[in-house]
């Protein structure tokens, strides 16, 4: 490490209401270097690099560059500085030329009247792309690339603004492993050119490839920063999910009782590659995965949302089919969607949003049944400790977590036997979190098969029966409940 | 949790002072002085105008609004369910075109003309739906589509000429039937007949939207279409049904339309469009669905329908009037928009 520092934290700090995102963290990055963060899913990598980038503001610590402390306020101020942020969610215009996007907002001008010089764009264009080593037209549409193309323009055009600290986010995902490997090309380019990069990654695999050092955030906490050689994958996982399981997960075991669901060679061609599960009574499945793995269309194939290539499934070992979510409600089955709005309709009330998934049992000739309905939005309510001013609140304006259990109250209200949680404790807070575990406990008891699909390391390991780890969407290892470590788990899911 | 109202202990002179001190409090008294200005002068022109509140004047308004606030359910319920209907108008047009040529011209009685004539509304409103939801065409291009064919269909029709028109006296069998013009015109117990009707169809189209599965699946397709879907509603039906029952009541809009001119014509009602939409949204009903009913459009369109007389009353241009109306709308949402930001 012979080169300069360019950018260093001191004990950065951010929370918000009910989580400490980032708790006074120490970085350091050096000119020419590929420094890897690496943690779980809010773990707080996010948070640090927005605020790296000047997207969101820290609450305390201080940030030096080149030695000098600044006070990042805005992404075009981070530019100016030469901080660069290449986004995880192409932020690319699809409609506009490579050049176009490259130069938006910044397209060189012809005096007098100030219109814009295209040969000149298209020359300085070319030159980025050159330096980059990459063969893409200046003058294609964005929309017809392919996905590595548009990151590659991506990197171009925060190259393009004199970037000295590079920060990208995940930028592997969705790229083949031709294109990574082409990234990885040019990420040495840059380094020899003395740029530094801070890259958000997965992939522990591909670390010793691209980076120099590794530093592990484990909620919001520097956990330490390795170099290349003495990270091996075992050490990186024991560091990013080495945690106590205490108080957080009250879960009870339950006697499995019979098969109430069986899915064979569920395929949904390019998505999902001949899935088999079988559900029981009284049964918590988890399936754990990292973002991508098909955890969430697996669960819309199931549902009926999305339509299947081939497969079977069986409830009650009889074979049926589901092609609509109304079918699969009609057989007992319900999903608690992954995003909190898919679920529910905002503007509607409690007791509307609650029997919406009943109407049926709700309406008599097609007439709504008030009464019956207020009765049920009731009970729910009361069961589930629903926080409102009143019954007929939108649920608009409830808080993550009591909208997460009237997104729950639906299903129980519909009496589903099978239900399927998509990241059912995604954005709410520890308490919820805890009484969302104790209702998945009761309904275990009463019979309810449940499949709860997570990304959360902790809540798979000590809620599920049984673990079912996902990766490019093909179950890959299963694990009966206390047999699989995290590690494990982690080893499994990013295998590959 | 449910949030504590945040700490108002200022009392007094010094509440006062901070009421109108910030911004955002200023703008919330600027929207209630606005608000009561506006209801000042609506009254103030109402009752100044000459011969406003006679018997005649009344009913006469009653008579002319009808049509309108049929057409205003229609369009209430069609844009809950977060769509828009740009051929109402053309529809109702097309339906009262219809049932008219096929009486005084083809000769058909009286009770398969009508039935002809809300049933062919009633298809091309089945049209859009099956076009917005199997074709998956943005509403507001598949219903304006269907705005266009179906005036140029009722062109066809009545030969661009009035119904009944003695131009066609080889064909004329008989003049309009008197069950039509009495739906238009006729009184029921002193009541304007047509008005009856525009009220029967808003206590429908409340309790549609109220009181059944089909109106609670409207609100739910037009609040949040993929939560309606994985809750197990049929989108694409509801939104079929929708659009069905909206070419209906335009239809059925032409009748007493229709039956309160004494003649049908290809062009008639070209402004429906508009204020059907115009009624909804002074109503209160969101434009991008999910929320809103029927009630306050019936009060949307009889606001447009008393000051569109008012103006008349006070012998104001047609023209200007037009003025008038457009900056009402834009007013309302204006108004509507402020008080959303300010929450007054």
């Amino acid at each position: 490490m012979s080169s300069s520092l360019i950018l260093r934290t001191e004990a950065l700090d951010k929370s918000y209401p009910g989580v400490h995102a980032l708790d006074h963290v120490d970085f350091d990055l050096y000119e020419g270097e590929v420094h890897v963060l690496l943690g779980e899913n809010g773990a707080g990598k996010s948070t640090f690099m927005k605020i790296i980038s000047g997207s969101l503001p820290k609450d305390s610590g201080r940030i030096f560059l080149r030695g000098q402390e600044v006070d990042i306020v805005s992404p075009q101020h981070a530019r100016e500085l030469g901080i660069g942020m290449v986004y995880q969610e192409l932020s690319v215009i699809p409609g506009l030329s490579v050049g176009e996007n490259i130069f938006l907002g910044r397209l060189p001008k012809r005096k007098p009247f100030g219109t814009v010089d295209w040969s000149e764009a298209r020359s300085q264009a070319k030159r980025l792309l050159d330096d980059l080593g990459v063969d893409i037209d200046p003058g294609e549409r964005v929309g017809n690339l392919g996905i590595g193309e548009q990151q590659l323009t991506e990197i171009a055009k925060t190259l393009s603004m004199k970037a000295r600290v590079v920060l990208l986010d995940e930028p592997s995902s969705a790229l083949s492993d031709e294109e990574r490997e082409r990234l990885f090309t040019i990420m040495r380019g840059l380094q020899e050119k003395g740029v530094a990069i801070i890259y958000v990654s997965h992939r522990l695999v591909e670390i010793p490839q691209v980076a120099q050092r590794v530093t592990v955030l484990r909620d919001g906490v520097k956990i330490g920063t390795l170099l290349v050689d003495e990270a091996d994958e075992a050490t990186l996982i024991r560091m990013m999910v080495g945690r106590e399981l205490g108080e957080q997960y009250p879960k009870e075991r339950i006697e499995r009782g019979r098969e109430l669901l069986r899915v064979q060679g569920l395929t949904v061609k390019g998505v999902l590659n001949g899935l088999n599960l079988s559900l029981h009574e009284g049964e918590i499945l988890g399936i754990f995965g990292v973002l991508g793995a098909g955890r969430t269309d697996f669960a819309r194939a199931l549902f009926g949302v999305d339509p299947i290539d081939s497969g079977e499934v069986f409830l009650d070992g009889r074979k049926v089919e589901i092609s609509s979510p109304s079918e699969a409600i009609d057989l007992g089955l319900g999903y608690v969607t992954e995003d909190r709005k898919d679920g529910l309709v905002p503007r509607l009330a409690i007791p509307a949003n609650i029997t919406l998934a009943s109407l049926k049992k709700m309406t008599r000739l097609g007439f709504l049944k008030h009464d019956e309905e207020r009765a049920s939005a009731e009970k729910y309510v009361e069961e589930l400790d629903i926080h409102t001013p009143r019954l007929s609140q939108m649920v608009e304006f409830l808080s993550g977590g009591n909208q997460q259990k009237v997104a729950l109250a639906k299903w129980l209200c519909s009496q589903a036997k099978i239900l399927i949680l998509d990241e059912p404790t995604r954005g709410i807070d520890v308490g919820a979190k805890v009484e969302v575990f104790r209702l998945m406990n009761d309904l275990a008891k009463q019979g309810v098969g449940i499949i709860m699909i997570s990304s959360e390391l902790p809540e798979v390991l000590a809620m599920a029966d049984r673990i079912l780890v996902m990766a490019d969407g093909s179950f890959v290892a299963e694990y009966e409940g206390g047999q699989a470590s995290g590690e494990d788990l982690m080893r499994d899911a990013v295998a590959g | 949790m449910a949030e504590k109202p945040s700490g108002s202990s200022i009392s007094g002179l010094g509440r006062v002072k901070t009421w109108v001190a910030t911004p955002q409090l200023r703008v919330r008294l600027g929207i209630r002085a606005t608000l009561v200005f506006a209801v000042v002068i609506f009254v103030y022109y109402v009752s100044t105008a000459p011969r406003f509140f006679s018997v005649v004047n009344v009913s006469n308004v009653g008579a002319r609004t009808a049509p309108g606030i049929i057409v205003a359910v229609a369009q209430t319920m069609v844009i809950i369910s977060a769509g828009i209907d740009l051929s109402v108008g053309a529809i109702l047009a097309f339906s009262g075109s219809l049932v008219s040529v096929a009486y005084c011209y083809w000769g058909l009685p009286v009770w398969p003309a009508m039935l002809l004539g809300l049933a062919a509304g009633a298809l091309l409103g089945f049209l859009n739906g099956l076009i917005i939801t199997k074709g998956r065409i943005p509403d507001f291009i598949a219903t304006l589509g269907m705005m266009g064919t179906a005036r140029g269909v009722a062109l066809i029709l009545t030969g661009g000429l009035p119904v009944p028109s003695h131009l066609t006296a080889v064909t004329l069998k008989a003049y309009l039937p008197r069950e039509v013009i009495w739906m238009g015109s006729g009184k029921l117990l002193g009541f304007p007949v047509g008005a009856l009707i525009g009220l029967l169809v808003v206590a429908a189209g409340w309790v549609i939207l109220t009181h059944t599965g089909f109106g609670r699946a409207i609100f739910a397709v037009g609040g949040n279409r993929e939560a309606a879907r994985v809750s197990g509603i049929n989108v694409d039906r509801t939104k079929i049904m929708v659009y069905t029952l909206a070419g209906l009541l335009s239809g059925l809009a032409g009748l007493v339309l229709v039956g309160r001119m004494n003649s049908a014509n290809a062009l008639m009602a070209d402004p429906a469009n508009l204020e059907s939409i115009s009624a909804v949204v002074i109503g209160g009903t969101n434009l991008f669905g999910g929320e809103g009913g029927v009630i306050g459009s019936l009060l949307g369109a009889l606001i447009m329908g008393i000051l569109s007389n008012v103006l008349n009353l006070h012998n104001m241009q047609d023209f200007a009037q037009r003025v008038v109306m457009g900056l009402l709308i834009i007013g309302v949402v204006l108004f509507d928009q402020l008080r959303r930001r300010y929450g007054a």
